[in-house]
């Protein structure tokens, strides 16, 4: 069901996106951060779902929370010419490959536990 | 049950956000750049000159909008005076003739681009592109047909503008150009048509392989000077 909905939020993001209108390069950047933010707050979701410990009040300021950290980050890297916005990537990358083994660990068990019922039926 | 829908709706519009906000990122990355190279040094000089270009860009417009306030100034100064009117009138005409503002009109609209042909099939390459004495003829013929107003890629030709070669573009007001050159020029349609005659300019540069189009038009748009004109030296007679 959660899955369903995802992937008819994604296909009407998509046209919404597609049809919006350009922003500005300076602020490109920005947007590419907090993407990546985003990103990683979904995964982590979808994560928690799976695991049953999802709470709303931690997603929804974590979506945002973690966007708004990191746009700041980058301004203040950009001011400062240091590269911050590579420091967030690392760290939002790496949680991002964390909770997508979750979810893989977590549908690999049902899978091979229903082969071996489908097993145990056949004998 | 109600617990998971509203689960369900949350992720789900975050979802709506991160797939609109990852197709705009594109739509506007590949609008700007469409050569992304591995060169970390490249790839920050590359940002740089995009982000001075949309200052650029913004001060235009910035100046459009305060020229358009001067104008609305100007006229709401000179309403109700015939002496000022007049004159205002007479700068009009005046800015109409030397190049500082829109004009249109019928005429026809040139396009020459460099030859598609592979250079390295000829021996002299540099027959196959344009240079500045191609264009500064063109430029030529179309005053001696009577054109009134000539802009080549937008840039305006006035009393002061300079057609010079520099190196694989052209500098034209100081601005560089490059192929396709769209050469405008306002004037008696049937007299400027006449520059595909044979044995003419635009003819010559077809058989070099340059593509060359020429087409009339009834209703040509030709942007103002966008630089300013500085007189320095010059005074007159009395």
């Amino acid at each position: 069901m959660i899955f369903l909905v995802i992937l008819i939020a994604c296909i009407l993001g998509a046209i919404v996106g597609l049809n919006a209108p350009m922003i500005s390069y300076t602020y490109s950047s920005y947007l590419a951060i907090a993407i990546i933010a985003a990103l990683d707050t979904v995964f982590g979701g979808i994560a928690s779902v799976i695991n049953k410990k999802f709470d709303m009040k931690t997603f929804i300021s974590g979506f945002f929370g973690n966007g708004i950290l990191a746009i700041l980050l980058t301004v203040l890297g950009e001011k400062l010419n240091v590269d911050i916005y590579l420091a967030a990537i690392v760290v939002f990358v790496g949680r991002m490959f964390l909770n997508l083994g979750i979810i893989r660990r977590y549908y690999v068990e049902k899978w091979t536990e229903n082969i071996k019922n489908r097993n145990k039926k056949q004998k | 049950m109600t617990n998971k829908k509203i689960i369900s709706l949350v992720i789900g519009i975050m979802c709506f956000a991160l797939t609109a906000g990852i197709c705009i990122q594109i739509k506007t990355v590949k609008n700007y750049n469409s050569k992304i190279s591995q060169n970390y040094e490249e790839n920050n000089l590359r940002t740089e000159v995009l982000k001075y270009k949309e200052k650029y860009d913004n001060m235009l417009k910035e100046i459009e909008e305060i020229d358009k306030k001067l104008q609305q100034e100007i006229e709401i100064a000179t309403a109700n005076n015939s002496e000022l009117e007049e004159v205002n009138r007479q700068i009009n005409e005046g800015n109409k003739m030397i190049g500082l503002s829109e004009v249109s009109g019928p005429g026809v609209i040139i396009v020459v681009e460099d030859s598609d042909m592979d250079s390295s099939a000829d021996i002299d390459s540099s027959n196959l592109i344009i240079h500045d004495i191609d264009i500064l003829k063109i430029v030529n013929e179309l005053k001696n047909a009577g054109a009134e107003a000539i802009s080549i890629n937008d840039q305006r030709i006035v009393l002061t503008t300079a057609i010079i070669c520099g190196g694989n573009i052209i500098n034209i007001n100081g601005e560089r150009i490059g192929s396709p050159f769209e050469i405008k020029a306002i004037g008696s349609p049937e007299a400027l048509a006449n520059l595909s005659r044979p044995g003419g300019i635009l003819s010559n540069l077809k058989d070099k392989d340059i593509g060359v189009h020429l087409r009339k038009d009834n209703n040509i748009m030709i942007n103002k000077y966008s630089g300013v004109l500085n007189f320095k030296y010059l005074s007159s007679l009395k």
